[in-house]
C-alpha cells in the first residue's frame, strides 16, 4: 500500500488551474521526486498534501485513510521560502515548532538536545536566529522539519544555499531517514540531485502530470539504444556504414542502433570485424534530457 | 485549542521578554509626566510681563480700580500722559515703560459704550489669552463706573455678584448631582480613550506581527502545522495578554509616580494658576469637593465587570481585522490604503464618545453604544452614566456577533493572504477572499 494516494485532484485559483485531475501514488519508505518546471503546480499539491490548501475536488489518502488535519502531525514540510522567527533562540525556536507539531514540552526539549548533538551543534542551543548564516539556520530548519520523527518528510530544494560540506550532511541524514523507512517527497530543479537521490519521480507541467514511474525504469523507457565503443586500432569504414554515428574519434565512436536491434548486435558486430573493443557502454538519458523534452512535449 | 494555547505563549512570552517592551512600559508614563509637566512649563514660560498704560480721558474711571492679573502678567498702570504722543514716541524707545496704551476717549458714552470704541494698542502682538483678559477686566471697570453712576451702593453690587449655585439631578437617580456628572465624564473619557489608545497601539502590533510571519516565510511552516485560524486566534489573545500586562504595569506605575510627583506638581500648578478667573478655567472648590464626593457613588462594580468585556471585545473584533491586514498587506508594507477600512470607524468613535459625555441620553449616545464598530469605545465612556441594561445587553449581544462575524471575515482574508506573496491585492480581490466558497 502507498503511503501516500493523490486521485483525481484538481485544485483552481479564480480561472487558473493549478492542478488539472492528478493523480500518482507515492509508496513507503521511497524518496520521491516531485518535479516540474516553476509555476508547474508543484507547491499548490505540496500544500494540499500538508492541509494548507484544500483541493476542489479529488481524494488524497494517507496510509489508506482520508487524509485530514490529524496526518499534519506525521508529515515534516520543509519549504522552499522558509524562515525562523529572527528574535527566537534556537532552541526555544525548535520546541515552539516541535510542540506545534504535538510534542509534548519534554519530548520537545530532548528531541532538539538530540538533533543539535548529532549535528554537533550543542552550542547554538541559545545562540539568537539572527546571528545565524544561511547555511546554519538551514541546518536548524531541518532539524525542525524531522524533529517529530513524521512518517512524511517533504523536502522543498532542501540544498538550496547550503556548501558542499552540509549538502553531503543533509543528504546524508536524508538517505538515513530513507532506511529508516521515513517516505521522502523532495522538490528540486536540480536533476542531477533527482538521479543521485530519488527513487521514483512524477514530472508536473501546467497542473498536469506528464510523466510518472521509477528513475531506473523511466532511463530505460526514454532510451534511444545510443552505444558508446572504445576501441584500439583502426576500423574500417565500411563497418559503420549502416550505423548512424553521431560522435566519432581515434579510438571511439558514439552510435545510434535501430530498435529491433540489442547491443549484443552492436558488439558482435565489432568482435567479428576483428576491433579490438576497450569498453562499450549503452548511454542512457539523463533525468534533465527527459525532463527538457517531456516539458517541451507537454 | 491546545495548539492556541502554545501560540498563545510564544506571542506572549517573546514580546514580554524583549527590552522594547520593558522600555515602553516604564518610558510611557514618565512621557506622560513630562508632557504635563512641559506643557505647565512651557505656558508660565511663554507668558512674559505685559505693561498697560490706562488714559481715561472722561475721568469716569477714576475711581475704579483695575487688578492686575494675579499670575504677574498683566500690570496696569493709570497715567495722564496725551495718548498721541506716547502712541507715536512709545515704540521707537528702546526699554519702553509700557507695552500696550488702552485709550477710553473723550466721546466715550457711558449710557451707550459702543458710541465711541475703547482702543487698546500694542507694541507687540497680544496673544489670545491676554486680549480676553484685558476685554475682561475693561468690561469690570465699565460695569462698575456704570452702577456707580446709578448711585447703587458697593454692597449692593457686591450683594447682585452673589453666585447662585443650580444644582442639577436626574429624575431617576436622586443621587446625582453636577459632581456626579462631572467626574462621570471624566472616568467615561479616560475609559474611552484607554479603549481607543489600545486599540490602536496592540493592534498595529498584531498586524505587524503578521506582516513579519508573512515577510520571513516562517508563515507556511506554521500552517503546515496549524490551521490559519488558529495562528490568527493565537495571535491576537497572546498580544491582548500582552498589553492587558502593560496596562496593569502603567497603573501600577502611574500609581507610584502620582504619590512622589503629585506634590511637586501640585506646587507648580498652584504658582501657575492660570489668568485669575479666565474663563471655564475658574473651579468652584464646593464642587470640586462634589466630583471627588461622586467618585464613591459611581457604578464601580458595573465599570470593573463591563470594562474588560468591552476591552476584549473591542480587542477581539479590531485586533482580528488588523490581523486581515497584515496579511493583505505586500511584503513591504506599502498599501496603507489597506488599513483606512479598520482605523476609520475607531476614530469615529473617539468623536462620539466626546460629544457622548456630554449628552449621554443622546441618540447618537444610544446607537454608538450599540453598533459593535463604535461601542467599545462609546460604551465605556457612557459606563460611569449607567445605561440602562436593556442597553447593555443589546450592546453586548451585538457585540459578539460583531467579532464573530469580523474574526471569520478575517479569517478567510488571513487564510488566503499569508500565502500570497509578490502581489498588490486591492479591495475587490479582498472581497472575493471573503465571499468565495472555496
Amino acid at each position: 500500500m502507498s503511503l501516500l494516494s493523490l486521485q483525481h485532484i484538481q485544485k483552481r485559483y479564480g480561472t487558473y488551474q493549478a492542478s488539472n485531475d492528478i493523480s500518482f501514488e507515492i509508496p513507503h519508505g521511497k524518496i520521491f521526486g516531485l518535479l516540474g518546471p516553476n509555476g508547474a503546480g508543484k507547491t499548490t499539491l505540496i500544500r494540499m498534501i500538508t492541509r494548507i490548501l484544500y483541493p476542489d475536488s479529488g481524494t488524497i489518502l494517507f496510509n489508506g485513510e482520508q487524509l485530514t488535519d490529524k496526518h499534519t502531525e506525521q508529515t515534516g514540510y520543509m519549504p522552499e521560502e522558509r524562515g525562523l522567527y529572527k528574535k527566537m533562540k534556537v532552541g526555544e525556536h525548535l520546541i515552539y515548532l516541535a510542540r506545534l507539531k504535538g510534542l509534548t514540552k519534554a519530548e520537545a526539549k530532548e528531541a532538539v538536545q538530540q538533533w543539535l548533538e548529532k549535528f554537533e551543534i550543542t552550542g547554538w542551543f541559545n545562540k539568537n536566529i539572527e546571528e545565524l548564516s544561511k547555511g546554519m539556520s538551514q541546518k536548524v530548519q531541518f532539524i525542525a522539519t524531522v524533529i517529530h520523527n513524521p512518517q512524511l518528510l517533504i523536502l522543498d530544494e532542501p540544498f538550496s544555499g547550503l556548501d558542499p560540506i552540509n549538502s553531503k550532511l543533509i543528504e546524508e541524514e536524508i538517505r538515513q531517514l530513507s532506511l529508516q523507512g521515513k517516505t521522502i517527497i523532495f522538490s528540486t530543479h536540480r536533476m542531477e540531485q533527482v538521479e543521485e537521490i530519488c527513487d521514483e519521480i512524477v514530472l508536473v507541467n501546467g497542473g498536469k502530470k506528464i510523466l510518472e514511474g521509477s528513475v531506473k525504469e523511466l532511463k530505460q523507457r526514454f532510451k534511444e539504444n545510443k552505444f558508446h565503443i572504445a576501441y584500439k586500432g583502426e576500423i574500417n569504414d565500411s563497418l559503420l556504414q549502416n550505423l548512424h554515428v553521431i560522435t566519432r574519434s581515434n579510438d571511439a565512436v558514439t552510435v545510434q542502433f535501430s530498435e529491433e536491434h540489442h547491443g549484443n548486435d552492436l558488439l558482435k558486430l565489432f568482435v567479428e570485424n576483428k576491433v579490438e573493443v576497450t569498453s562499450f557502454n549503452e548511454l542512457l538519458p539523463s533525468i534533465n534530457e527527459i525532463f527538457i523534452r517531456k516539458v517541451k512535449e507537454s | 485549542m491546545g495548539k492556541i494555547w502554545i501560540i498563545v505563549q510564544r506571542e506572549y512570552i517573546t514580546r514580554v521578554k524583549r527590552k522594547s517592551f520593558l522600555i515602553t512600559t516604564l518610558l510611557a508614563p514618565l512621557g506622560f509626566l513630562l508632557l504635563i509637566t512641559s506643557s505647565v512649563v512651557i505656558s508660565t514660560f511663554s507668558q512674559g510681563k505685559t505693561n498697560v498704560a490706562v488714559i481715561d480721558e472722561t475721568g469716569l474711571f477714576k475711581d475704579i480700580p483695575l487688578a492686575d492679573a494675579e499670575d504677574q502678567s498683566v500690570y496696569f498702570y493709570k497715567i495722564d500722559d496725551d495718548y498721541e504722543t506716547l502712541a507715536t514716541t512709545l515704540p521707537k524707545q528702546k526699554d519702553a515703560k509700557y507695552d500696550a496704551i488702552i485709550l477710553i476717549p473723550r466721546n466715550f458714552d457711558i449710557t451707550n459704550p459702543n458710541s465711541a470704541h475703547i482702543a487698546c494698542r500694542s507694541t507687540k502682538r497680544l496673544g489670545m489669552v491676554k486680549q480676553e483678559f484685558l476685554k475682561q477686566r475693561i468690561g469690570e471697570a465699565y460695569q462698575q463706573a456704570r452702577m456707580k453712576m446709578l448711585n447703587i451702593s458697593e454692597a449692593q453690587i457686591n450683594e447682585m455678584q452673589q453666585k447662585v449655585s443650580l444644582n442639577f439631578e436626574s429624575l431617576g437617580n436622586s443621587k446625582e448631582n453636577e459632581g456626579y456628572t462631572t467626574a462621570a465624564a471624566g472616568v467615561g473619557m479616560v475609559m474611552g480613550f484607554a479603549i481607543y489608545i489600545s486599540l490602536f497601539f496592540y493592534g498595529t502590533m498584531i498586524m505587524k506581527g503578521v506582516m513579519e510571519e508573512k515577510s520571513n516565510r516562517i508563515v507556511e511552516v506554521l500552517t503546515s502545522s496549524v490551521k490559519p485560524f488558529q495562528l490568527l486566534m493565537g495571535k491576537i489573545v497572546g498580544i491582548g495578554a500582552v498589553g492587558l500586562t502593560q496596562f496593569v504595569l502603567w497603573i501600577v506605575l502611574m500609581m507610584g509616580i502620582q504619590l512622589l510627583a503629585l506634590p511637586i506638581l501640585g506646587i507648580t500648578m498652584a504658582h501657575q494658576s492660570p489668568m485669575g478667573q479666565m474663563g471655564a478655567a475658574e473651579v468652584d472648590p464646593d464642587i470640586a469637593v462634589a466630583v471627588v464626593n461622586s467618585i464613591s457613588q459611581l457604578p464601580l462594580l458595573q465599570i470593573a465587570l463591563l470594562f474588560p468585556v468591552y476591552f476584549l471585545g473591542g480587542f477581539l473584533l479590531y485586533g482580528s481585522l488588523f490581523a486581515a491586514v497584515g496579511a493583505a498587506m505586500g511584503e513591504d508594507g506599502d498599501q496603507q490604503a489597506l488599513m483606512v477600512p479598520v482605523t476609520v470607524p475607531i476614530i469615529i468613535s473617539i468623536f462620539i464618545a466626546i460629544n457622548v459625555i456630554n449628552n449621554p441620553d443622546s441618540s447618537l449616545g444610544f446607537w454608538g453604544s450599540v453598533i459593535p464598530f463604535t461601542s467599545p469605545v462609546v460604551m465605556s465612556a457612557l459606563l460611569p452614566f449607567k445605561p440602562s441594561w436593556p442597553q447593555i445587553a443589546l450592546s453586548i449581544t451585538l457585540l459578539i456577533g460583531g467579532f464573530v462575524l469580523t474574526t471569520y471575515m478575517a479569517a478567510r482574508i488571513y487564510r488566503v493572504g499569508i500565502l500570497m506573496y509578490g502581489k498588490k491585492v486591492k479591495f475587490k480581490e479582498i472581497a472575493r477572499w471573503i465571499f468565495s466558497n472555496k
